[in-house]
């Protein structure tokens, strides 16, 4: 069988070594689960970012059905010194799809680990598998009645919970900051040992998706973003379905109106009164999602510019920002909260506020509202159309959710992305303190000079946003050992002292954020 | 989708709002049918979120006598933004599925 494997090797595995290792994965989980043909690899090797997908090509993949199988995967891999990288739905798009950090990780993808193992919609909590999308639970929640509300990121319908969870993403409900409502993981650690965190490890404890703490250190933020351990099962809080949803636009027309929004916004926020993860989507991100193409306005190449962003409003009626929000609960509560935001922004002066039933049916504002209110859709996907040609990378500097920050980091990443001869799309979100600055470097990936110039551009966007200060929340996997360093040598030195006390063979997806036995401290 | 969890399964047993662990075990019949169970819901559920003709985000694919040796070339490698999707997402059988649903939807009125 050795002749059919894969050319493509894990860093520093000898020929015979590996192939050893793919039978013993083939008795394990049967030759079906062992893909290793460059056709049945190419699904994993689709990545968005600025390199070429030679550099995160897989050696093998893996589908595993069960845990035993995970943790047998685990052993095979400890005796042979084979890396492996696991995805859950690997719809992790712009952050590296489900393609390994470094080329030759054999993928262990756990798709096929789709059940739904429990929802109680009395306490309200959901305990899943890797491969359970928000599609699969949407339905589940809709056939069955239940009273209960998901929140999602935009690639709602096909990603997942657990692993969007576990690269710390977000949504845009009042559950929109995702791993704070996880509470309770199931952990295969290298050893092959089953860790449950929270009250899992407590014999018969029927509060594993109740209490987050435990006893003792509360460890369920190490795995996220991490590769100490394989999550084989999640529990996160569902919101009760209010009997009210009001969702509501604000536009406004000039760029420098993001300081009053901000600072308008923020004790709303703070105060509960506006209680999910506002969006304040900038014209480009707007366009996007409304399915403007960039081919209609201007054929030169380079940034498209303002006096075209301004066409472009007076066109569609669409702001410089607009900003996305919705109230939640009883008529009388939604009634005395909508008094206060109309309020607040008669007071500003400035903004257009547009309701449900003043925006029908019409984009963008329909999907925000189906987002704020847990209906999957992909409506955000025409955001890839604005420039065409597949690139896509998120820039996500964390700000103050103080207005002159906001405009700091918003002039500064425009510059940037021009200078570049690339466009500024962007949204603010999530707050009440903070903003993740969530900006998609879009380029033509089927151009190499302008793909080389996204390279650069990223890079350089991560410099000049360190100088200041700022780093961002998440990153895609070309740049993750870069941002690793923004963070501080002491992060780095226990982070790889954890990494040797529980995978001391580096097995588990070597270089997810920069951490790596054997690269480390190496050079 | 029929490898998640059977509305009528599930209706049945959901007497309590709390749904126990044995609940959730269709996905093993489920993958003999083809893990999308019918190409209408495989369309539905998944390829028309970018492809309706409502949407938009996509190419209309309903209608257009699409081969599914090509359906499944796109659809196993992606396309510019269309992400590609391995077996363990989408199953060869679903793919054929679909593609017999998507010829037998009707024409567009305006070819893309």
């Amino acid at each position: 069988m050795a002749e059919q494997n894969s050319a493509v090797l894990p860093r520093g595995a000898v020929r015979e070594e590996f192939n050893n290792a793919i039978e013993k994965f083939r008795a394990l989980l049967g030759g079906e689960n062992v893909l290793v043909n460059a056709d049945q690899l190419a699904p994993y090797n689709k990545v968005m970012m600025s390199v070429e997908n030679a550099a995160h090509a897989a050696s093998a993949a893996l589908t595993a059905t069960t845990v035993e199988q995970v943790q047998g995967v685990v052993r095979i891999c400890n005796e042979h010194k084979i890396p492996i990288w696991t995805i859950s739905t690997g719809r992790n798009f712009g952050y590296g799809s489900a393609a390994p950090i470094q080329r030759g990780q054999v993928i262990l993808d756990l798709k096929k680990m789709n059940k739904i193992i429990k929802i109680d919609a009395e306490m309200c909590y959901a305990l899943v598998e890797p491969g359970v999308t928000y599609g699969q639970l949407y339905d589940h929640i809709t056939e069955n009645k239940l009273p209960l509300m998901l929140s999602f990121s935009a690639p709602s319908a096909i990603a997942g919970p657990l692993g969007n969870t576990m690269d710390r993403g977000v949504g845009y409900t009042p559950y929109g900051e995702h791993f704070m409502m996880q509470c309770g993981m199931e952990v295969v650690l290298a050893s092959g040992d089953i860790y449950r965190t929270g009250m899992g490890g407590v014999k018969g404890s029927n509060t594993w998706q109740i209490f987050k703490w435990g006893y003792g250190p509360t460890l369920d933020g190490m795995f996220t973003q991490a590769n100490y351990g394989i999550t084989t099962k999640m529990g996160f809080w569902l919101m009760p379905k209010p009997p009210v949803f009001k969702p509501f636009e604000v536009i406004f027309d000039n760029e420098e109106d993001i300081v009053e929004i901000v600072e308008i916004l923020r004790p709303l926020r703070i105060s509960g009164t506006i209680p999910n993860s506002v969006v304040i989507a900038n014209v480009l991100w707007e366009a996007g999602s409304a399915h403007l193409r960039r081919s209609q306005y201007i054929t030169e190449p380079g940034h498209t510019p303002d006096p075209i962003l301004k066409k472009m409003q007076h066109d569609t009626g669409m702001g410089a920002w607009n900003l996305y929000a919705a109230l939640y609960g009883t008529q009388e509560q939604v009634d005395a909260d909508w008094k206060i935001v109309v309020d607040a922004f008669n007071k500003l002066g400035k903004g257009r506020i547009v309701t449900q039933k003043e925006a029908g049916d019409t984009q963008p504002f329909k999907y925000r509202a189906e987002l704020m209110s847990g209906v999957p859709n992909l409506q955000e996907f025409g955001l890839y159309n604005w420039r065409g040609g597949g690139g896509s990378m998120w820039f996500a500097p964390v700000s103050e959710a103080r207005g002159s920050e906001c405009e700091k980091q918003a002039r500064l990443a425009k510059r940037i992305l021009h200078k570049y001869g690339l466009d500024y799309v962007a949204e603010f979100i999530v707050g009440p303190r903070d903003m993740h600055h969530v900006i998609d470097v879009l380029f033509d990936r089927t151009d190499a000079e302008e793909t080389k110039r996204a390279d650069a551009c990223f890079n350089e966007l991560l410099d000049e946003f360190e100088k200041e200060g700022y780093a961002v929340y998440r990153v895609n996997t070309r740049f993750q050992q870069r941002v690793a360093q923004s963070y501080g040598s002491v992060k780095r030195d226990v982070e790889h002292a954890i990494k040797r006390a529980l995978d001391p063979n580096n097995i588990l997806a070597p270089g997810r954020s920069g951490i790596d036995l054997d690269t480390y401290k190496k050079a | 989708m029929s490898d998640f969890l059977s509305g009528k399964v599930t209706k049945r047993m959901l007497f309590a709002t709390v749904l126990p662990f044995a609940l959730v075990t269709a996905s093993i019949q489920a993958m003999a049918d083809g893990q999308w169970g019918s190409g209408k819901n495989l369309y539905d559920k998944l390829c028309g979120l970018c492809h309706a003709p409502n949407v938009g985000v996509g190419p209309v694919i309903a209608g257009r006598g699409l081969p599914e040796a090509y359906i499944k070339s796109v659809v196993r490698n992606g396309l510019n933004a269309m992400p590609a999707f391995s077996a363990s997402y989408i199953d060869d059988k679903s793919i054929g599925q679909v593609t017999e649903y998507l010829s037998s939807l009707p024409t567009p009125a305006t070819q893309p």
